[in-house]
């Protein structure tokens, strides 16, 4: 469950940027003729509401009602309580404490929305279903889906979000600074990069290791003990006011040469990401994806060597993983970059 | 994977096959996302970091996974490599196409909490209570072993709130204190907590993640702690004071601890959760504090403890839930006080044959930390 830092800082990401975010999605609402677009927040998918109000649930789940015009209504599946809490970390026209998401949606919907318009809900299918259920009963084929619509709009990535990306970047890599150099146990690791990212504002942070590039390049939760071996890579997902960066760092007692060439290729080619001629890697390509925030997980694989090679729109915040094959072993990168198109990307570090 | 958590995984493999074949089913389709990943913890052994994540569990032994992003289906199978491991951008469509070549099998669907729309309107939607109650069933009454983690993950909360107590001083904003805590989490191989906190004084009227806010000298500094020991939460509250308490927190305090003592006493086989969440309120409400355990100013009086870190039953007056020895669950009569603002107090329990044990050790005070 998130537990770093929740707050809503109004330098950071001013009222009017979020303003703008839930605009672009009403006008594309009116040229469609949808009376509302419905979108779901959880710990799991926190990315749509996050981006359009800054709200983030630590734990249970949301609703967002974006109206045609006017201000958004957060159902939200918190206590009366947590209303001072919501309504302080978040920028929506109206939050209103419910126990039961879907059906409280209904209601709001037969009140306030056009009884012809169809309503549409971001990631209809991946809906839960006690959320789905009653919206479906209630609006039988008027209920759409916006996976489309949303992700049409969601990038390019505005300024703001580029500054908090850039941020979680930087708190990844003082994280990666603070690992303490010879660790034998993965928990040394791991608590040295909670503390750091945490005590540097870290919203979430989500590690995964390979403990032993000798035995493979899987990256693991590190759930228990886990020993390292003299070669070992950690890779770094943190969170900043509601924005994702990714970065990996490799570590070795003595470093092969082939790792700094590596880098340097790295960052090369992170900028032309995209591009049909990136320049040609210092060993063999074993894997690589990218992945951005395109609806309500705050990643999802938009480019890879193994799956989708979609088109990525120049300007698109995004996290890419690497795995290279080098002359003396495996070695795996990853990043955050704002995409390339006719002039190269921007590899935030 | 250490050799307690695989010794779990044998093992709820065995009672779900058990109890999938008591039901004629098959297979079973779970499915699970890092909100809700306790089925699919139960039926498959997987922790999702991210994405959404479904398992065919095969009434034989046989597991095939479809995970959203090829990172963690890569980490699926490094974690068991007898696991049949795929990824897709489309998981659902995927899913859909691996029941379809299981139509002449019986085939049930679970939980309803996690299952998608899509699957859920499907052709397997008449078995989605039925396969959920099964499971459910299964993770309410821990093994030996389940109890055992529970056990460990009690231990680690009252470490952990030791921690919690030492970096509590004025002047160090809420997120700090969290961040030692899971540092040490870390270092003791936790990867999951749940952890809210407040921080203040009458105005504060719950918890929620920490935030900026610097503690200051009188502060009521609350939090619940729950860490995950091979998948099983166990959760502990507590309240402190920063500086000495006053004679007003203190009085506050007691209503509190009587409470939580009542509220365990009632703790038995047969008893319902109803019984639990009444033996607390009853106390709130012999000294006039009737309203403060109403939804206005609380949420439950407790909850069931597990794979998931919110499980069944909440402890309510209106959960009639009957609680059988092997249930665990953390009894905490949290709400607000008039005149000290909120306060926290709950143990973690296991139901026993006789009454219950208290897995949680820490002393039962309203603790007094630095005041900087």
């Amino acid at each position: 469950m998130r537990r770093g830092l929740i707050s809503w800082s109004r330098e950071e990401v001013p009222a009017p940027v979020l303003e703008a975010r839930v605009a672009k999605v009403q006008d594309r609402m009116r040229a469609e003729g949808l009376g509302a677009v419905l979108v779901y927040t959880s710990f799991a998918r926190p990315g749509a509401v996050a981006w359009l109000t800054h709200f983030v649930p630590y734990w249970n789940e949301a609703l967002l009602l974006v109206p045609q015009s006017g201000a958004t209504v957060l159902l939200a599946a918190f206590s009366k309580r947590m209303h001072g809490w919501v309504t302080g970390v978040s920028h929506v026209g109206e939050v209103q404490p419910v126990s039961q998401l879907g059906r409280s949606a209904a209601k709001l919907i037969a009140e306030r929305v056009s009884a012809a318009a169809p309503v549409a809900a971001l990631e209809l299918d991946a809906l839960p279903w006690p959320v789905a259920e009653p919206l479906s009963a209630a609006l039988g084929p008027r209920l759409v889906d916006a996976t489309a619509l949303f992700a049409s709009i969601r990038q390019p990535a505005d300024e703001t979000e580029v500054r908090l990306a850039q941020r979680a970047v930087g708190i990844a890599a003082k994280a990666l600074d603070a690992v303490p150099p010879g660790p034998e146990r993965a928990s040394q690791v791991l608590a040295a990069i909670e503390r750091s990212a945490r005590l540097d504002g870290a919203e979430e942070v989500v590690p995964r290791i390979a403990p032993d590039l000798a035995k493979g390049t899987a990256l693991l939760r590190a759930e228990g003990e886990m020993p390292l071996g003299e070669r070992h890579a950690l890779e770094l997902s943190v969170a900043y006011k509601g924005t994702w960066a990714r970065a990996a760092r490799c570590f070795a007692a003595q470093e092969p040469p082939s790792w700094s060439k590596a880098r340097r290729w790295l960052a090369e080619w992170a900028t032309q990401i995209t591009s049909v001629s990136p320049p040609p890697p210092p060993g063999n390509i074993a894997f690589w994806s990218l992945e951005a925030c395109i609806g309500g997980e705050p990643w999802s694989v938009v480019a890879s060597a193994i799956g989708p090679r979609g088109t990525v729109a120049a300007g698109t915040l995004a996290s890419f993983s690497i795995q290279l094959q080098l002359a003396d072993g495996p070695w795996l990168g990853a990043g955050t970059v704002v995409v390339g198109g006719e002039r190269p990307g921007r590899l935030l570090a | 994977m250490s050799f307690s958590s695989a010794c779990l995984r044998a093992e709820r493999r065995e009672r779900l096959a058990a109890a999938m074949a008591a039901e004629s089913i098959d297979v079973l389709v779970v499915a699970g996302n890092p909100w809700r990943s306790d089925y699919l913890r139960y039926a498959a052994d997987l922790a999702p970091l991210c994405g959404q994540v479904f398992a065919l569990v095969d009434r034989e032994g046989q597991v095939q996974v479809v995970a959203e992003h090829p990172v963690e289906a890569k980490r699926f199978q490094a974690e068991q490599p007898e696991l049949r491991v795929s990824w897709s951008n489309s998981p659902i469509e995927e899913i859909e196409g691996a029941i379809r070549v299981l139509s002449r099998r019986r085939v049930a669907l679970a939980p309803i909490t996690a299952v998608p729309y899509r699957l859920a309107t499907g052709p397997l939607a008449s078995t989605l209570a039925g396969a959920t109650a099964l499971m459910d069933r299964l993770m309410l009454r821990k093994s030996p072993a389940e109890i055992d983690a529970v056990r460990r993950a009690a231990s680690l909360a009252d470490e952990g709130y030791a921690v919690f107590r030492e970096a509590a001083r004025a002047g160090r904003p809420e997120y700090e204190l969290v961040a030692e805590v899971e540092a040490f989490f870390r270092s003791r191989g936790c990867p999951e907590n749940f952890q809210i906190l407040g921080s203040g004084g009458r105005e504060v009227r719950g918890m929620h993640p920490p935030g900026e806010r610097r503690l200051a000298e009188g502060d009521l500094v609350t939090t619940e702690l729950t860490p995950c020991v091979d998948g099983y939460y166990a959760q502990i509250c507590r309240t402190l004071v920063l500086g000495r308490p006053s004679e007003a927190q203190l009085r506050a305090f007691s209503v509190y601890d009587d409470a939580l003592a009542a509220g365990i006493a009632a703790v038995r086989p047969g008893a319902t959760a109803r019984e639990v969440a009444r033996a607390q309120n009853e106390v709130f409400r012999r000294h006039g504090m009737g309203e403060y355990v109403t939804s206005e100013y609380t949420r439950v009086r407790g909850h069931g403890l597990g794979l998931y870190v919110d499980g069944r039953p909440a402890v309510l007056e209106d959960v009639e839930l009957v609680l059988e020895p092997e249930m665990t669950l953390v009894v905490h009569p949290n709400t607000y006080h008039p005149e000290a603002g909120y306060v926290v107090h709950g143990d973690s329990v296991r139901v026993t044959v006789e009454g219950c044990e208290v897995l949680t050790r820490t002393p039962r005070k309203l603790f007094s930390a630095g005041a900087g």
